[in-house]
């Protein structure tokens, strides 16, 4: 672990495209709805095209802390008249399943048995179980909060979560829209997010968990999802503008759980990256602009982190990353269609300590970072570099449920075509059908 | 001396009722400037034409749809998924309040149409169209659209929006016995002139 001079930056970039078009065949049952349809009575299709991609009315509902409710409340006042609690009657709980059946192209090798019996098919029922507790805790105060148990890790864990307060404050003149603003405690940076162009809540918005996963994402793609914690502060100006800052920190490493003893939730042996910078500083910035039945965003975001990779102790060598994105969203929503592209491109620059963990510039192998001498999930040439497409269908027969086909396609994997990971497997042989089913209520 | 007394006693009456009317019209602007802005715009100008206009509509006519929402019995699609849930906590109160701040707010100005599908629709309603049964829209909706009392503004309102409610009129899926009368013998060119027309206005 000797420190040498810093390796000179190296970038990644991720471009991330989406395209949902949806043909709304109107379905027929409109009051099937979870927790924020029944605490406001407003179908799903106020806030969502196509779950969980948000309408304008539903980022509203989101940066106004999902508060707005209309079902009756339990307020009782105190001497002074002022609202001393405000519960809903029924509290604002939902159930969320997805199960998925996973086809790969060619099955991955298995040193027990031969080529023809090894499995390229995989079904998953369910794939994750969720429970939320989503809409008002008190008067300004609302909470997106998922647990999540996952079979193919037999866990239960806390999956994108976040508390909010958010109020308004008027201007003078009645014509300009009030400000909003509010604060916001998540676990997920871009999760607090109400734009469907950030990784968070992007597309793709399922995906399966049996895949072959590329060795490398840029770290504000999920690489800290539910691994930290952020609190931030945001304004919404005059329904245009967007301002948000928020600064990111994990646990410390040699954190372990009190009651066992055991390696505590974000500990060194956890599999993702921990931040290891006091805070690592979040920034937000988007413009959105509507007219007729067509909204446009267009904005910027990004994280400046210092991290441990994983496995690496505390004293151990820092990546330092910078993700600077841009990103942008437009939708066209009619009562009989929906149309919205979502792009995004991260740029990634990380600067690293030690020698040891250099990858592409050098030709170095990383045997950390990207498992080089690995089958299938290794890079024989130590490059990051991954290309395809992902198409998806959807069918919705009711509003909360989705029939979902997707179909991965790789170009390149892992920094190859042919021979990726040097034991002879291709980059398609890694593209992925995937069926799902996602329902909530 | 004891009239004076009475008419000061009357007074403060007056004003006292007046406070409690502000703090209740106070709960109804806040509403309006959290919610119903979202979707129907700050003054009741709303950029997406699934989202009617409210700005300048008549008083009388906003209470009823807002009764009628909140009882179930405006029930087209989108009065289901939208507006159902938003008027369910509504009080009588708060109804009367929100009707008079969008009723005493500018209405939207119209916006240009094709001036071919204009004149055709200006033709139907003032005149009606006798062959089919159509009476003259401007009997109930004055002639210069703005409406009066129970009879709803149509000029400057969303063309799309105006389009959806003549075929729910027509469909009986938003029951109202008159303008289904008024709407059924419509053909879909009509209703689009007709609309093309009164968006304009
Ligand atoms: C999520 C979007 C949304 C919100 C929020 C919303 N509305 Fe609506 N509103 C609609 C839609 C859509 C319609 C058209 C319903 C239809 O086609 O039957 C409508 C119709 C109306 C109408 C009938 C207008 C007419 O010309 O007949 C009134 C009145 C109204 N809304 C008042 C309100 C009030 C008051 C609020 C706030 C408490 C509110 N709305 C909040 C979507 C919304
Ligand atoms: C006899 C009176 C009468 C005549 C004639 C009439 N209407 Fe109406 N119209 C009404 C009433 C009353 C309503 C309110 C219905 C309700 O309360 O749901 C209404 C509602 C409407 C609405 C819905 C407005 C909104 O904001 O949702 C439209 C659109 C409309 N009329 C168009 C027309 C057109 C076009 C014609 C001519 C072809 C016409 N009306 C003729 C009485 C009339």
């Amino acid at each position: 672990m000797k420190p040498t001079q810093a390796r000179p930056a190296v970038k990644l970039g991720l471009i991330l495209v989406a395209l949902v078009a949806a043909l709304a065949v109107t379905p027929s049952a409109t009051q099937a709805t979870p927790a924020y349809a029944r605490q406001t009575g407003v179908s799903c299709q106020a806030c969502h095209t196509v779950f969980p991609e948000l309408t304008p009315f539903g980022r509203k509902f989101k940066l106004n802390a999902y508060v707005f409710t209309n079902v009756k409340q339990l307020a009782p006042v105190s001497e002074q008249a002022q609202r001393t609690l405000a519960l809903s009657e029924i509290p604002p709980v939902a159930i969320q399943l997805q199960g998925s059946n996973t086809m790969l192209a060619r099955a991955l090798p298995d040193s027990g048995l031969t080529k023809e019996l090894s499995q390229k098919n995989s079904t998953e029922f369910p794939q994750a179980l969720s429970l939320f507790y989503t809409g008002k805790i008190a008067d300004e105060l609302g909470a997106f909060l998922q647990l999540t148990w996952n079979p193919s890790s037999n866990s239960v864990g806390i999956d994108n979560s976040d508390l909010r307060f958010a109020n308004h404050a008027s201007f003078a003149a009645e014509e300009t829209p009030d400000l909003i603003y509010g604060l916001t405690l998540n676990n997920n940076p871009t999760s607090q997010d109400v734009w469907n162009s950030t990784p968070a809540w992007g597309y793709p918005f399922i995906v399966t968990n049996v895949g072959v996963p590329p060795v490398a994402k840029a770290l504000l793609d999920g690489q800290l999802a539910q691994a930290s914690a952020g609190f931030g502060a945001y304004v919404y100006l005059f329904d245009h503008l967007y301002i948000e800052a928020s600064g990111y920190r994990s646990a410390q490493t040699s954190f372990t759980n009190a009651t066992t003893g055991g390696p505590g939730p974000l500990d060194s042996t956890a599999p993702s990256a921990r931040i290891s910078s006091p805070v690592a500083p979040y920034w937000r910035v988007a413009w959105e602009q509507a007219w007729g039945s067509h909204s446009l965003e267009v904005g910027t975001y990004g994280i400046w982190a210092e991290t441990h990779p994983p496995g690496i102790g505390e004293s151990g060598p820092k990546n330092t990353f910078t993700d600077a994105a841009l990103d942008g969203q437009y939708q066209f929503i009619t009562d009989d269609h929906t149309f919205s592209l979502a792009a995004t491109w991260i740029h990634e620059a990380r600067k690293f300590d030690n020698i040891t963990l250099g990858f592409s510039t050098t030709g170095t192998r990383d045997e950390i970072l990207y498992a080089a001498g690995t089958p299938v999930l290794g890079s024989a040439k130590g490059r990051p570099d991954t290309q395809g497409a992902i198409l998806e269908i959807d069918f919705l027969p009711w509003l909360n449920t989705k029939l979902g086909a997707q179909y991965t396609m790789y170009g390149k994997f892992n920094g190859g075509t042919r021979n990726y990971d040097g034991f002879g497997r291709r980059a398609s042989d890694n593209n992925t059908l995937f069926l799902f089913v996602w329902t909530s209520f | 001396m004891n009239a004076k007394l009475l008419v000061a006693g009357i007074a403060t009456l007056a004003l006292s009722a007046a406070s409690a009317h502000a703090a209740d019209n106070r709960a109804a602007l806040e509403l309006i400037r959290k919610e119903c802005s979202s979707c129907h715009g700050p003054r009741g100008i709303s950029v997406s034409p699934m989202f009617p206009n409210l700005a300048g509509q008549q008083a009388p006519y906003l209470e009823a749809q807002l009764r009628a929402f909140r009882d179930h019995s405006r029930a087209d699609p989108h009065a289901q998924a939208y507006m159902w849930g938003m008027a369910a906590q509504l009080t009588d109160d708060t109804v009367k309040d929100i009707a008079a701040y969008f009723a005493s707010q500018p209405p939207a100005r119209g916006t240009a149409a094709d001036p071919a599908e204009v004149a055709a629709g200006k033709k139907i309603y003032e005149n009606g169209i006798t062959a089919q049964n159509v009476p003259p829209c401007q009997s109930c909706h004055t002639p210069t659209a703005g409406g009066n009392g129970p009879f709803p503004r149509l000029a400057g309102q969303h063309r799309r929006y105006l389009e959806k409610q003549l075929e729910v009129f027509a469909a009986n899926l938003r029951a109202n016995e008159i303008m289904h009368a008024n709407a059924v013998n419509l053909t879909a060119l009509q209703i689009s002139q007709l609309a093309a027309f009164l968006s304009s206005q």
